[in-house]
């Protein structure tokens, strides 16, 4: 075997590199549209996004004018999704609603992930700093999130700024763990050990080599967590500590339409199809994605 | 045949539907076991010997198995049992051991706990007989103090007493056959011969037919009295041991003899290896299926699978050429002599 | 194992320690004085000038949080303004509904998700696991205040068989007690059950690939006996860790279903002490829950000694 590796020439291992790189490339591509749950997840996300850049275009109405004539009317030709209890179109706020939740949980997905990979990273790879961070996160980690997040919105007030950061500081351990746990894993590996004994810098280790080993764990954490931004968004929402009113949020919409529940379900049924359509989007994206990038849950049936 | 066969393996045949559609993974296997015969089952990973072990025990999930062929036991065919007939026979009537001693214990149970199931379910022994005979089977395997043992659990005893602890377990029911699947690979080398001892004395003292499965040819030499090399799910040659190693047929056969490192050998010189890699299951060549690795390959054997032919001494090959090159041997022999 | 409890409880006090820290300095993020905006706009400076002094916002930082921890080692966890009790009192006056709806739902959802993980998982690939597996998902993507809006429509408008809001104690009978719960249980538990359902899945398939189940069929055990008795109670162990971390989601969630369907429960309890400023209940209910989760999590570590013994005696 070894006689023949070496009887090849380097033209053809460089051209039978790049082949089988892209035979694995084509073999994801494939597998990512064989994969269902990814399908479905990136047509229902790609869906939500069009809505939230095009729909409020779209629409003749201001999410904000009230018309008080026009109060709680049923979905009709004129106000696709019916008025709400100030008579403003429901289709108007729902749409910019979806600007608004979309935005706070990318907002709060990008955030975390960077600030957790760094946190996770660091604290893998130094074990006095791990002890002193994990520690912080176990603390922040004992607030049920919704909890954390209104106290927070209790004390910065209600501004989708705070939204963000009340999110923010409830998920950032749970990124963090995750990254942390990846990277300890890939820290072990022999070639890390390689690595240190040539003298490679830290730096260079941590983010040129640990880095790339955990991107996929952490991608799969952070759609996940903008799915529970999402939910928290529109449960500080729904409790009044979220999005303040006027402007519409899925959240607030449905705060105004719990009081009026039995008489225009509408203002609960509309909002709640796009944060259930939402929120599925992006857990079918997260378990798909999940089930491409690991080869464990890869194993055929036998 | 009659009677005197205690296992007969006739044409087995396995197939696994998959994703890709349906791969034949034992395709065609025959062979025999006798009472008090060690009979090894060698090959490459990948070769179909575990799953001709599995088939045997029907340990496979059969939602995504289908057998064809024969396996008989006892003179009963045990592909048409029910499920319900397979669990008195399992663990009772054939039992198994597996590669892996470190894995195979169920972690939160105690060895004794493991060892009495076996027996309480079979004998039908109220719990205290049972771990008294448990502690009897740990004793015969040799392990030191098991009354003390037996309360242990897996994670707190070495691995090659976790693998008698598995032969103890295997052995409690007295079967007629013992498959082991690979029993010492994962162990140290001091270790490999004192289990393999225990397999053949309890052998002995049972009157059991073993199938040992291996990839270690030195294991072979040790233990087994007769041999069948499998490759990409078929046999290839069958033969008793000492004919096996000192006048192997098959080129395939030949070649993983000639790889083994000899004590005595030139120390410079590299050490034999067969070109290539085994072909996936999926890509099964259409002739002889070594023949793409074969050094002696003709144009026959790409095109043409061979069949198992009977040869003289009860030894079996599957090859094209093996008169050809039995000639080119003797000759060879013959001039390195002058 | 008295040493691996130990160490388990010694090695709560640092995060105990960043708990408190955060929960006092909650209250020194507010922008401005947390007197003023405490009493509100109308509030004379003398009145604030009083409320300064009393919550010691004088002293200096480090002496006040001394202070403050001095009190809650203590049980003073302060006192509500608004409500003129003590924290702890106004907490325990409202823990009942809470605790009788968070268990309930858990109660309620272990039993339904665990069966029936165990049965995707050994279906694994077939369309009873699928058809499972979708629920799971769609009551994963449900947040629990949604499905309690739905929930009061459906059985509101169509169904009216079950109260839509209000609350009888358990003193009242506990027919009449459970009847105000279930649909509120009903919207907590989905979520906890649809988690569960997906981890006990994953898990027994991790299981069900492992060499001693293979040593389990071999014995010629009953596949009934391999499932329940040699596989599920090595799968249990992450099943085991889920249910502590779930205990903060449905805290989560029974704060938010408490509002839907007008509970006096601790979420009650929240929101209104966040509209009337009242910090000091804020900081008591937080701080509270999250020693809860702490003891909890810690329960289920020394429970890992009882169901592993791997744990019971690796750090004997």
């Amino acid at each position: 075997m070894e006689l023949k590796t070496t009887a090849i020439d380097n033209v053809n291992i460089s051209k039978l590199k790049n082949k089988t790189k892209l035979e694995r490339r084509r073999l994801l591509v494939k597998r990512f549209l064989f994969n269902k749950s990814v399908l479905i997840g990136t047509i229902i996300l790609l869906f939500l996004t069009l809505f939230a850049l095009f729909a409020p275009l779209i629409t003749p109405h201001s999410p904000l004018a009230m018309e008080n004539a026009n109060r709680l009317q049923p979905p009709s030709s004129e106000h696709w999704f019916g008025t709400d209890n100030f008579g403003r179109d429901l289709f108007s706020r729902v749409a910019n609603g979806a600007q608004v939740s979309l935005t706070v949980g990318l907002s709060v997905a990008v955030i975390t992930a960077i600030v957790g990979l760094i946190i996770g990273l660091y604290a893998s790879y130094y074990s006095l700093l791990d002890h002193i961070l994990m520690r912080v996160c176990d603390a922040l980690m004992a607030f049920p999130d919704i909890l954390l997040a209104v106290a927070i919105m209790a004390v910065l007030g209600p501004q989708p700024v705070n939204v963000v950061i009340a999110v923010t500081l409830a998920k950032i351990p749970v990124v963090a763990r995750v990254v942390r746990s990846s990277s300890l894993v890939v820290k072990e590996q022999t070639y890390i050990e390689a690595l240190k004994s040539q003298g490679a810098s830290s730096w260079r280790i941590i983010w040129k080599h640990i880095l790339p080993n955990i991107l996929s764990p952490l991608i799969v954490q952070v759609t996940y967590i903008f799915a529970i931004a999402i939910i928290l968004e529109a449960s500080l929402s729904f409790l009044g500590a979220g999005i303040p009113a006027p402007n519409p949020s899925w959240g607030n919409i449905l705060l105004d339409g719990k009081i009026v529940i039995f008489n225009a379900s509408w203002m609960t049924i509309f909002p709640g199809m796009f944060i259930v359509f939402a929120v599925l989007g992006l857990n079918l994206f997260g378990d798909g994605l999940r089930d491409l990038l690991d080869p464990h849950s890869n194993k055929s049936i036998k | 045949m009659g009677n005197q066969y205690l296992l007969e393996v006739n044409e087995l045949k396995t197939v696994f539907s998959s994703e890709s559609g349906p791969v034949t993974a034992v395709d065609g296997v025959t062979f025999n076991v006798k009472h008090g015969e060690v009979l090894g089952l060698v090959g490459e990973s990948g070769c179909g010997k575990s799953v001709t072990a599995e088939s045997i025990m029907r340990l496979l999930n059969e939602k995504h198995t289908k057998y064809d062929g024969e396996i008989n036991f006892n003179g009963r065919n045990l592909l048409s049992l029910t499920n319900e007939e397979m669990l008195g026979i399992r663990g009772n009537k054939i039992s198994m051991i597996f590669q892996d001693a470190m894995t195979s214990l169920n972690p939160v149970y105690t060895i004794g706990d493991q060892i009495a199931e076996t027996i309480m379910i079979h004998q039908k022994m109220k719990k205290k007989e049972a771990y008294n005979k448990a502690i009897d089977m740990l004793k015969l395997t040799g392990i030191p103090s098991p009354e003390k043992r037996i309360h242990e659990y897996p994670h707190e005893i070495s691995g090659g007493m976790r693998q008698r602890v598995m032969i103890a377990m295997a052995l409690s029911c007295k079967p007629s056959l013992l498959i082991a699947d690979e029993p010492t690979t994962a162990l140290d080398v001091t270790i490999q011969a004192q289990i393999l001892d225990v397999i053949n004395e309890l052998k002995e003292e049972l009157n059991m037919g073993v199938i040992m499965i291996t990839h270690d040819l030195g294991v072979v030499a040790e233990v087994c009295t007769r041999v069948v090399v499998m490759y990409l799910g078929q046999v290839i040659e069958e033969a008793d041991v000492d004919t096996l190693f000192s006048s192997p047929l098959h080129p395939y056969t030949k070649g993983l003899l000639k790889s083994i490192p000899k004590i005595d050998g030139d120390r410079n010189k590299k050490l034999h290896t067969i070109n290539g890699v085994v072909p996936s299951l999926n890509n099964i060549p259409n002739g002889c299926r070594f023949a793409p690795r074969c050094t002696y390959a003709t144009e026959e054997c790409l095109n043409e699978a061979p069949l198992l032919q009977v040869i003289k001494d009860n030894q079996k090959v599957r090859c094209w050429n093996y008169r050809q090159l039995l000639k080119e041997e003797v000759q060879n022999n013959a001039t390195t002599i002058i | 194992m008295k040493a691996y409890i130990i160490k388990r409880v010694l090695s709560m006090i640092p995060v105990l320690f960043l708990v408190a820290i955060f929960v006092f300095f909650l209250i020194h993020f507010i922008p401005g004085d947390p007197a003023s905006v405490m009493l509100g706009p109308d509030a004379t400076p003398e009145e604030i000038d009083n409320l300064r002094s009393e919550l010691g916002l004088n002293l200096p930082i480090y002496q006040q949080f001394f202070q403050w921890t001095a009190n809650i080692l203590q049980g003073n966890l302060g006192t509500s303004l608004y409500m003129n009790m003590p924290v702890l009192e106004a907490f325990i006056s409202h823990i009942g509904p809470t605790l009788s709806l968070a268990l309930l739902a858990q109660g309620v959802s272990v039993l339904i998700a665990i069966p029936i993980g165990v049965l995707a998982a050994r279906k694994r690939g077939t369309s009873v696991d699928s058809t499972f597996m979708l629920i799971a998902m769609l009551g994963m993507s449900i947040p629990s205040f949604l499905l309690a809006l739905i929930l009061m429509l459906v059985f509101g408008v169509k169904l009216q068989i079950l109260p839509v809001a209000g609350y009888e104690s358990l003193s009242s009978g506990i027919l009449n007690h459970l009847k105000y719960l279930i649909l509120p249980a009903l919207s907590l538990g989905a979520i906890q059950a649809a988690v569960i359902t997906r981890m006990t899945r994953t898990s027994m398939i991790d299981i069900l690939s492992t060499n001693y189940i293979k040593t389990a069929r071999a014995k010629g055990l009953r596949e009934r006996v391999v499932i329940y008795k040699h596989a599920f109670r090595n799968a249990f162990i992450p099943i085991l860790t889920i249910l502590g971390e779930t205990f903060g989601s449905l805290i989560t969630g029974a704060v938010v279903t408490e509002t839907v369907f007008n509970l006096p429960g601790i979420g009650q309890l929240v929101m209104n002490a966040i509209t009337r400023r009242d910090y000091a209940v804020i900081q008591g209910t937080i701080l509270i829950i999250a020693l809860t989760y702490l003891t909890l999590n810690l329960l289920i570590d020394l429970l890992y000694g009882v169901v592993d013994p791997r744990v019971r005696l690796n750090r004997k």
